[in-house]
């Protein structure tokens, strides 16, 4: 009973991970109809980042973790943008969805290549922040690090909805959201908000990055299936539903930990994945997402 | 020009069995040829799915790594010979591709890029873990095949890919020139139009998803015996990219495409680690580049921004090929570049860019191979309706469509009798198109049945709806731009064809005799609408006009006993307005009960027998035409009331 409690509470935590990069999606789903397929590359930039600065691994440590978090997260808007402005921007133009699926595969390869020739190939430690002495919680043993996770994304979250409905800036992002040409129309920069909407969305997976890596390993390679997950988690609570992410998230992460508990770790992602496969045949727009209309 | 294709064909199959004598006992490039046409096998099957259909597979490598290990433990295991896996391979694979394509093509775009990718990596992963089947991360290391008793060696091997090679062109060739290309290529034109020509476009996704796996499990099993060797991390995303890139940069919807796009990514590896080579190949992109920005100016144009990520790219290129030393590593790298560079710069990919060039010059030499037709062969029964035994065709009860708050429909009867043509008119919004939409089954209606010849139709899909004769164009015209007009039309012909697969496969009599009756019908139907001078036309390029009297041909195609018009008339001139009226009549001289919404009213008041008149979602009146024009309640609909 306290193993199955532990698994539930160490899920928690991997499931608001996912959320947050699910969360990232999702706002450039909204404002652009597009999606980052290198999120997860995203993520893992951000955490390498955190690791030169916070970590001895570029000679460093030149930051304590928690000054590093702003320059994660401004590195992470930095990198959302040029995957817009490169990736992104030209194929909106053309209309091209094949175009924008494209590119941003292409450029997730090329930063998951840059980071294997900068960092190696090899997984490293993250220097854990926080005493890694486990909690007792009810029985179960709980990593201090894994609560931080689920304050953390939580966080972000609230902070992220308070933008949206109690700023201008907020209003102009969600204007766009719910129609890109009125909103254009009523002098609104959409393509500002879009590339403003890429910043965000990989500013939320490098802060997830860092917020994941003291409780896993390091390395180029952390972010494919991760991202591939999060969008898992993004179908399953639906592309346009933010309770959806969160639920979804913790849904998968659970499903996650006791796989990789009473089956085997080598099949820890295989739930969520079939989880994916099942949800878009049963319900495309996702367990909380509203149908769209298609218009003839 | 005939006879130049046939000998060039010949010289270019016979130098492609000559290779292994021409690089003498060299077994490394011997390998890589073989290697080359492996890959250029499973691209046929990628280009089915990514060409024709339009969508992003990231499945591929996965599908390719399941072919690979059935005929890998087949062999390892049970001592089964090759061209046994081989086939074994096709049809296990093939159906691993029907299990993910059932769910998996309810989405398109995006999802089912990232759905592919999800299927991509549990193949993966599945292959990696269930070491009792697969021997795990060891991997699994097979004899030579052996033919006849004989054991091959390489270049035995090299003559059996590219026979498999030149065989699959011509199936492939086959499948995408039938009834079933045409089909994929009209459901990436306009998915919904396909649906209403009675191709369901769920069903044709899936059945080209399937050939295109079952393709890529045979390069599979071809890929293990050339190998000898296969392990788990072989099959990556990695691959999947490498074949995405193949095809894109070997250029879409031909046959040679894959095999330039394969022959690139099997050397570019090779080219890497030549650093000399590299180096030499960046300076030729800088001169490229030169070129380019020359041009740009030269042409008159004074703005720098188009030309800011060239420059960068290629300093970038030439900084790095200069400092580094290894070009290994960067691999990846130089992989996502080249897809950036091709998806931006050069989009139908080496092959449709040289075509492009010759088209410049010699435009009959790359036009579409045209379809000679008889132009004065008219068929008799070619405009033909199904002939139906009830009085009234269709008929709508209490329909009512919700949007959310917003009934479109609310509670609307509306029935329609054979042999006339029905007005259905109203102002901007009033729920016409919804009614249309509800009708071909786009929509299923919240409340209320249509039934038509007595049988209840809504809830069915829309593809069964049309095959069951229910034909409709569209207000914003949904034609399959890049097919011909001939073809548009043919595609409304599907329904006319009993051929399956083996027939198109093996090129039957059946099959043949279908394919010319269809042409010759279709070049009927478009004589019918007066296109017949545009047979051969793409039909994105037919001026506004015919394009919706094509529409009509197209919906003719499917022998529909009821053909619902969509404001065939918007945009046209006065003459083909008067065109069309004279086609309208025809059509219900067939016999053909035609709906007709309609914003001119003379049209409307002049050919239509009865009129029903919609308004914010009601039926606000029905009757003769000119009963309608009368009543109070239809002028206050479109004039506004007396002020009151």
């Amino acid at each position: 009973m306290e193993i199955l409690l532990q698994l539930i509470l160490s899920g928690v935590a991997l499931g608001m991970i996912y959320a947050v990069v699910a969360f990232g999606y999702q706002s450039t789903f909204a404002t652009s109809g597009t999606l980052n397929f290198g999120q997860g590359e995203a993520l893992m930039l951000g955490a390498m980042f955190g690791l030169s600065l916070a970590g001895d691994v570029m000679g460093g440590p030149y930051l304590n973790y928690w000054l590093m978090i702003p320059a994660v997260l401004i590195f992470g808007a930095f990198q959302g943008m040029v995957v817009e402005a490169v990736g992104v921007r030209p194929a909106i133009k053309t209309k091209s969805e094949f175009g924008w699926i494209m590119s941003t595969i292409a450029l997730g390869i090329i930063f998951r290549n840059v980071a294997e020739n900068i960092w190696g190939k090899d997984d490293m430690p993250f220097p854990s922040p926080i005493s890694s002495t486990p909690l007792h919680i009810f029985g179960a043993s709980v990593l201090p690090m894994e609560l931080m996770v689920d304050v953390g994304a939580l966080l972000m979250m609230v902070l992220v909805e308070l933008f949206n409905r109690k700023t201008i800036y907020g209003k102009a992002v969600v204007a766009t959201a719910s129609d890109r040409d009125a909103a254009g129309l009523m002098g609104i920069n959409t393509r500002m908000v879009i590339t403003f909407s890429y910043a965000l969305s990989s500013m939320s997976a490098a802060f997830a990055g860092v917020l994941i890596a003291p409780i896993t390993l390091t390395g180029a390679s952390m972010g494919a299936v991760l991202g591939l997950k999060a969008f898992a988690v993004a179908i399953i609570g639906g592309l346009n539903s933010g309770m959806g992410i969160i639920v979804g998230g913790i849904l998968l992460g659970i499903a996650e930990t006791t796989t990789g508990f009473y089956l085997s770790t080598g099949y820890k992602d295989v739930p969520g994945l079939v989880l994916l496969l099942l949800v878009l045949a049963i319900k495309p727009s996702g367990l909380f997402g509203k149908t769209a209309i298609k218009k003839v | 020009m005939k006879l130049f294709k046939v000998l060039i064909s010949i010289i270019a199959i016979g130098v492609l069995f000559l290779i292994p004598t021409l690089l003498g006992d060299n077994e490394y490039y011997v390998h890589q040829m073989a290697l080359i046409a492996i890959y250029a096998v499973l691209l046929f099957g990628l280009d089915i799915v990514v060409g024709y259909t339009g969508e992003v597979s990231l499945a591929h490598a996965g599908l390719f790594g399941i072919g690979a290990y059935t005929t890998g433990i087949l062999s390892w295991r049970f001592g089964v010979p090759f061209y046994i896996g081989d086939i074994a391979s096709i049809f296990v694979t093939a159906l691993f591709g029907l299990l993910l394509a059932l769910p998996a093509l309810r989405v398109t775009g995006p999802y089912l890029a990232m759905v592919t990718l999800a299927f991509g990596t549990i193949a993966q992963i599945l292959i990696n873990e269930m070491d009792f089947l697969t021997n795990g991360p060891l991997g699994i290391t097979i004899q030579q095949p052996v033919l006849f008793g004989k054991s091959l060696n390489e270049q035995g091997y090299y003559y059996v890919v590219i026979t498999v090679l030149l065989l699959s062109m011509l199936l492939v060739g086959r499948i995408l020139k039938s009834h079933y290309g045409r089909a994929f290529e009209a459901l990436r034109g306009s998915p919904v139009a396909s649906d209403c020509m009675g191709v369901s476009v769920y069903k044709y996704k899936v059945f080209a998803f399937v050939i295109s796996a079952g393709i890529a499990g045979f390069a599979g099993s071809l890929f293990t015996f050339n190998e000898l060797y296969i392990a788990p991390n072989t099959f990556n995303f990695d691959l999947t990219i490498l074949f995405l890139l193949a095809i894109i940069m070997g250029g879409r919807k031909t046959r040679l495409g894959p095999i330039v796009g394969a022959t690139i990514v099997v050397l570019l590896p090779n080219l890497l680690d030549d650093i000399g080579l590299f180096r030499d190949l960046s300076l030729a992109a800088v001169a490229g580049v030169i070129i380019f920005v020359l041009k740009h100016f030269i042409s008159g144009q004074r703005t720098i921004k188009p030309l800011i990520i060239p420059v960068v790219a290629v300093s970038v290129l030439v900084t790095s090929a200069y400092r580094l030393q290894d070009m290994t590593n960067w691999r990846i790298t130089i992989f996502g570049c080249l897809i950036l560079f091709v998806v931006y710069y050069l989009q139908n990919g080496i092959v449709g860019w040289i075509r492009s060039v010759i088209g410049h010059f010699k435009p009959e030499w790359v036009a579409r191979s045209l379809i000679k037709i008889d132009p004065n062969k008219e068929l008799a029964h070619a405009v033909e309706g199904k002939t139906l035994a009830s009085a009234d065709l269709l008929s709508a009860k209490k329909i009512l469509m919700q949007f959310g708050g917003l009934k479109a429909l609310n509670e609307v009867d509306l029935t329609v009798f054979k042999g006339t043509i029905h007005g259905l008119i109203g102002p901007n919004g009033s729920g016409k198109s919804t009614m249309m939409n509800v009708l071909t089954g786009i929509y299923t209606p919240t409340s209320g049945t249509v039934s038509f010849d007595e049988k209840v139709i809504s809830g069915n899909k829309p593809a069964d709806i049309a095959l069951k004769g229910i034909a409709r164009t569209f207000q914003n015209l949904q034609l399959f731009g890049e097919m011909t007009a001939l073809e548009n039309v043919m595609v409304g012909l599907h329904h006319t064809y009993r051929s399956n697969l083996l027939d198109v496969l093996l090129q039957t009599p059946r099959y043949r005799r279908e394919e010319q009756q269809a042409r010759e019908r279709a070049a009927s139907i478009l004589k019918f609408v007066g296109l017949e001078s545009f047979i051969n036309e793409e039909a994105r390029n037919l001026p506004y006009g015919r394009q919706r009297l094509l529409e009509i041909g197209r919906a003719l195609g499917l022998n529909p006993a009821l053909l619902l018009l969509d404001e065939p008339a918007a945009g046209l001139t006065p003459p083909e307005i008067t065109d069309l009226i004279d086609i309208i009549r025809k059509i219900k001289e067939h016999g053909i009960t035609v709906i007709l919404i309609e914003h001119h009213m003379d049209v409307v008041m002049g050919i239509c027998d009865n009129v029903s008149v919609l308004d914010f979602g009601q039926k606000i009146a029905e009757g003769k035409p000119q009963e309608v024009q009368s009543n109070p309640k239809v002028i206050e609909a479109y004039l506004g009331s007396q002020a009151s």
